[in-house]
C-alpha cells in the first residue's frame, strides 16, 4: 500500500515520466508472456521469405534469414529485462558491499576504495570489453561484466553515504546498546540507504541496456543466436540501405526504453530527495 | 566498592606529530542510587570521559592512554568485544545530547526498543513489545500502545528524548550515563525529563552520571558534583558542600556567570579569556591565565589535588581564598 502511494506521489503531474513507467511495464509484460504474444518462433528460419517489408503477417518485416523481426523484438524484451535486473543485482550487491564495508572498516576501506578508483579510471565500455574477452560470450557473463563495471560507481556512492551515517548519533546509540558490527551495518545503516539504492538501481538499469547493446553491436555481448535488440542491430547493419526497418525498430526500442528508464529514475530521485522537487516541472 | 570507579583516566588525541592530552588524571566514583554531576565549559573533556566509559572511543584518533575504569568490579578497558556488548545497553546505558538524531529514522520506535530488549533478554517478540508499551508509559508518553508504532519524525524532541530514556532503561541498567540530556530541549520539557530521571532513579536505584554545563540543573538533581576544567577535575564535592563553600576560583566564576532573573544588571559577570587550546603547553595551573588570584606560583607549578575538607577536594594553591 505504501509503495502504491509512493509511486503515485512520484509520478503525479509528470506526464512523460508516467508514460515512461507504463512503457517499462509493457516491456516487462512482453518479456514475461513473450511465447504467448509472439506470432512466430524468433529462431525459425524461412529462406523464401527473406527481407520482406513490414506488413501482414510479419508486422516488422523479416531479416536476412527470414526470421520474424516482431517476434525477435518481443523476445528481445526478455533479454532487456534479464540484462537490466541481473546487472542491477550484481552491481548493487558487489558495489554496495564494498562501499559499506570500506566506510565502516576504514583501514580495509583505504585499500578497497583505491582499487575501486583504479577500476573507475577505465572507460566503462573498455573495461567491459576487456572483461568479456577474458570470459566467453554468454548471457551470464554479459550480466556479470556489466554489473561489475557499475559496481564501482555504486561502491563510491554507498561509501560516502555510509561514512556520513556512521557518524550519526543513532549509530553511537546502537553501539552503546551492545549491537555488533554486522548488526550495525545491515540492520541500522543499510535500511537508511534503501532510497538512494533504488535510484541508483534505476540508472544502472538504463546504462546496462546501452552497454549491452554496444557490446552486442561489437559482437562481444550475447551469443549471436540470442534474440536481443543489440544483436538485431549488429547482424542487420549491412542491410541498412535495402531493409532499413530491420534497424529502425530495434534501434527505436533501445532509445525509447533507455529514455523511459532515465525518466523513471529522475522521478524516483526527485520524490526521494526533496531538494530536487519541482526542479524540472512536468517532465 | 563503588559501582563505577574511574581512576586516573587519561585520554589523548593523536595528531600527526604528537599526542595531545585532553583528559588528565580524572578520578571519581559513583555508588548505586547516587547521581554524579560533571560540569564544565565546552571542550573541557566531560563528554570524552563519558564516551570512554561507554567504550565509544574505539576507532577515533582519540584514545585512552592511561588509568582504569571499573564497573561493578570489572575492568571495562580489558573486556573483550563480546563481553563489552553484553554489558552495554543492558547493565549500563547512555542517553545522548541530541534527541533528534539518536533514533534510527527508518524504524518505528517500538521496534528499536524491542530490538534492545531482545538483544539482552530472552524475551519473545510479543513479550518484548508488551514491555516496550510499559516502558513508554513509564516515561509518560501518551497513548503508548498507539505511539509504539510511530516513526521518530512523528514525535517532538521531548518525546524522542523520553523514548531514548525508555530504551536506555529497558533492561534496568545499574548505571545510566546522560550526556547533556536536556541541552537540546526547552526549559519546561527539560524539567519534565529531569524529574522523570529522578523519579526512575528512586524507583530502580540506578546510578546516574549527569553531564551538563548548567550548574542549575546540577544543583537540583545531583548528589555529588565534579567541576572539570581543561581535562582535569578542578573541584569535587557533594552538592551541598560545593554550593556552601566554593573553593576553586573557576567554580565561583561559573556560578557568577549564571543570569539571575530578579537581579537587574547591565552586564553578566563572565570569566575573562578562554580555555587554552590543546596545543598551548602550560607549565603551571591551566586556569592561571584567567584567574584573578593568580600569582607566580600558579604560573610555575601545577596545583595538586588536595582534600580541603573530608569529601571536598580541589586543585588550587589558594583554595577558598578571596581577592582580598
Amino acid at each position: 500500500m505504501n509503495t502504491l502511494i509512493f509511486l503515485r506521489d512520484a509520478f503525479a503531474g509528470r506526464k512523460l515520466a508516467t508514460a515512461g513507467f507504463l512503457w517499462l511495464c509493457l516491456i516487462v509484460l512482453a518479456a514475461i508472456i513473450a511465447p504467448l504474444v509472439a506470432p512466430f518462433d524468433p529462431l525459425e528460419i524461412d529462406p523464401v521469405g527473406r527481407l520482406t517489408e513490414p506488413g501482414w503477417p510479419n508486422l516488422f518485416g523479416t531479416d536476412h534469414f527470414g526470421r520474424d523481426t516482431f517476434s525477435r523484438a518481443i523476445y528481445g524484451a526478455r533479454m532487456t529485462v534479464i540484462i537490466g535486473v541481473g546487472s542491477v543485482l550484481v552491481a548493487l550487491f558487489c558495489g554496495g558491499l564494498i562501499g559499506m564495508i570500506s566506510a565502516y572498516f576504514t583501514r580495509l576501506g583505504h585499500f578497497l576504495m583505491r582499487a575501486v578508483d583504479v577500476l573507475m579510471a577505465f572507460p566503462a565500455l573498455l573495461m567491459a570489453l576487456v572483461l568479456i574477452t577474458l570470459l566467453e560470450r554468454s548471457v551470464v557473463n554479459t550480466v556479470l561484466v556489466i554489473g561489475i563495471v557499475y559496481a564501482t560507481t555504486t561502491a563510491r556512492i554507498l561509501f560516502g553515504m555510509t561514512l556520513k551515517l556512521k557518524g550519526e548519533t543513532f549509530i553511537d546509540a546502537a553501539v552503546c546498546s551492545g549491537a555488533g558490527n554486522s548488526s550495525i551495518l545491515f540492520r541500522h545503516i543499510l535500511p537508511n540507504l534503501l532510497s538512494p539504492l533504488l535510484v541508483q538501481a534505476s540508472f544502472i538499469f538504463a546504462f546496462a541496456q546501452l552497454q549491452a547493446a554496444a557490446l552486442d553491436f561489437l559482437g562481444l555481448g550475447l551469443p549471436p543466436e540470442v534474440p536481443s535488440w543489440g544483436n538485431m542491430l549488429s547482424e542487420e547493419r549491412i542491410y541498412i540501405t535495402r531493409a532499413p526497418w530491420l534497424l529502425i525498430y530495434p534501434g527505436m526500442l533501445i532509445v525509447v526504453s533507455v529514455f523511459s528508464m532515465n525518466l523513471v529514475g529522475d522521478a524516483l530521485r526527485d520524490s526521494i530527495d526533496p531538494r530536487f522537487k519541482d526542479d524540472i516541472a512536468g517532465v | 566498592m563503588a559501582l563505577l570507579e574511574v581512576e586516573n583516566l587519561e585520554i589523548a588525541v593523536s595528531t600527526q606529530r604528537n599526542l595531545l592530552p585532553v583528559v588528565q588524571g580524572v578520578s571519581f566514583t559513583v555508588d548505586e542510587n547516587e547521581t554524579l554531576g560533571i560540569v564544565g565549559e565546552s571542550g573541557c573533556g566531560k563528554s570524552l570521559t563519558s564516551l570512554a566509559i561507554m567504550g565509544l572511543l574505539g576507532t577515533s584518533p582519540v584514545r585512552i592512554t592511561g588509568g582504569s575504569i571499573h564497573f561493578d568490579g570489572m575492568n571495562l578497558l580489558a573486556l573483550s568485544e563480546r563481553e563489552r556488548r553484553a554489558i552495554m545497553g543492558n547493565r549500563m546505558a547512555m542517553i545522548f545530547q541530541e534527541p533528534m538524531t539518536s533514533l534510527n529514522p527508518v524504524y518505528r520506535i517500538g521496534d528499536q526498543i524491542v530490538e534492545n530488549l531482545r538483544q539482552h533478554q530472552n524475551l519473545s517478540h510479543a513479550a518484548a513489545r508488551d514491555r516496550s508499551v510499559e516502558l513508554l508509559s513509564l516515561v509518560r508518553i501518551p497513548d503508548p500502545s498507539e505511539r509504539i508504532d510511530s516513526f521518530p519524525h512523528q514525535m517532538s524532541g521531548g518525546q524522542r528524548q523520553r523514548v531514548m530514556i525508555a530504551m536506555a532503561l529497558s533492561c534496568d541498567p545499574k548505571l545510566l550515563i546522560a550526556d547533556e540530556p536536556t541541552t537540546a530541549l526547552d526549559v519546561t520539557v527539560q524539567k519534565e525529563v529531569l524529574d522523570l530521571m529522578a523519579d526512575l532513579q528512586s524507583r530502580m536505584g540506578t546510578a546516574i552520571v549527569l553531564i551538563s554545563h548548567d550548574l542549575g540543573v546540577i544543583a537540583e538533581t545531583c548528589d555529588k558534583v565534579a567541576v572539570m576544567y581543561r581535562g582535569k577535575i578542578a573541584e569535587a564535592a557533594s552538592t551541598a558542600d560545593l554550593f556552601a563553600e566554593l573553593l576553586h576560583p573557576y567554580t565561583r566564576g561559573l556560578l557568577n556567570s549564571i543570569p539571575v532573573v530578579d537581579r537587574d544588571v547591565e552586564w553578566l559577570e563572565a570569566i575573562p579569556g578562554r580555555v587554552p587550546t590543546l596545543e598551548e603547553t602550560l607549565t603551571g595551573c591551566a586556569f592561571q591565565p584567567r584567574c584573578e588570584l593568580a600569582t607566580e606560583l600558579c604560573a610555575c607549578e601545577a596545583p595538586q589535588t588536595t582534600q580541603f575538607k573530608p569529601g571536598h577536594s580541589v586543585q588550587c594553591h589558594f583554595a577558598g581564598q578571596d581577592r582580598s
